[in-house]
């Protein structure tokens, strides 16, 4: 006969572990490459109120697969939060895949005038010629370049 | 000359390497803050004690290198820990130090923005490791 106890029913809510109000981690074991992410992320948007404003508009789910690790994460920005998930998962707006060291200079990338990433300096130019080599790949950029250039925002430690 | 690894001597040509490229110089500009490297123990590895490398960097210099504990090491504002194998994985060049952190291979504990405002020195400083020759304890 059915169980009518809704209470031991499968749920499929992802559980989620909360590590500060704006940073959480969709796994129970978040790995190196998300919990760094995620790290990097939380002390941004609590260090940046610029960033801060960005993280509170964007919503999108952004993959980041790093190719010479075959490690990836994606990350579900909710207007205010963000859940961080081990590996690259469906729906994606943007995916970006690139090789570690190009991952990193991604962080690096200054902004400059209108809160446009800045192509034109030592880290702009390494990483302009990585997307021109091919070697850094931004699937879906085309129909969201304002979601890039606000992911990229978020992302720089500049 | 070899030294051995994670010696005295060892972090004195260390602390010359680095204080000798002038990349490192350029890409540490700002730089302030101590560094530990925890080398765990492994003593099937002929590495029976964990130890500590203490790096004094300022401003594009290494100032002191120092060998000691693995307390003394956890005490800096940034360390890096990892058992012996996967320290001499990064020297010998099989593991590149970024990948390593981003794999978990090397913990790193640490403010995230300012040591990924300053990849290139660490790679830098990674390089330097590699520069000099070493004895390791699994191989004698």
């Amino acid at each position: 006969m059915h169980d009518p106890d809704p209470g031991r029913m499968a749920r499929r809510k992802i559980k989620t572990n909360r590590v500060s109000r704006a940073v959480d981690y969709a796994d129970p074991e978040p790995s190196a490459f998300a919990s760094m992410l995620g790290g990097l992320i939380d002390a941004n948007v609590g260090n940046s109120p610029a960033k801060r404003k960005d993280f509170d508009d964007l919503a999108a789910r952004v993959g980041i697969w790093v190719t010479d690790i075959d490690e990836g994460v994606t990350l579900e920005f909710q207007r205010g939060s963000l859940v961080v998930h081990n590996g690259l998962k469906p729906k994606r707006d943007i995916t970006i895949r690139a090789e570690a060291e190009t991952v990193m200079n991604l962080s690096n990338l200054r902004i400059g005038l209108f809160g446009m990433p800045v192509y034109y300096d030592e880290v702009g130019r390494g990483v302009a010629a990585k997307l021109l080599q091919g070697k850094l790949r931004i699937d879906g950029m085309l129909g969201n370049i304002a979601t890039v250039n606000t992911v990229t925002r978020i992302f720089s430690v500049r | 000359m070899t030294v051995s690894a994670f010696s005295d001597e060892w972090a004195r040509q260390f602390k010359d390497e680095v204080n000798r490229s002038s990349t490192y110089q350029s890409a540490a500009k700002g730089w302030k803050w101590t560094v530990g490297l925890v080398v765990e123990a492994e003593p099937d590895k002929n590495f029976p004690e964990s130890k500590g490398v203490v790096m004094d960097l300022f401003d594009g210099s290494a100032r002191d290198i120092k060998v000691g504990s693995a307390a003394e090491a956890q005490k800096c504002d940034f360390v890096i820990t990892a058992p012996y194998t996967r320290w001499k994985q990064v020297a010998t060049k099989e593991l590149d130090a970024t990948k390593g952190i981003l794999q978990g291979k090397l913990k790193l504990k640490g403010d995230l923005p300012t040591i990924v405002r300053y990849t290139k020195a660490s790679q830098e400083m990674t390089e330097c490791t590699t520069r000099i020759p070493v004895e390791w304890p699994d191989e004698k």
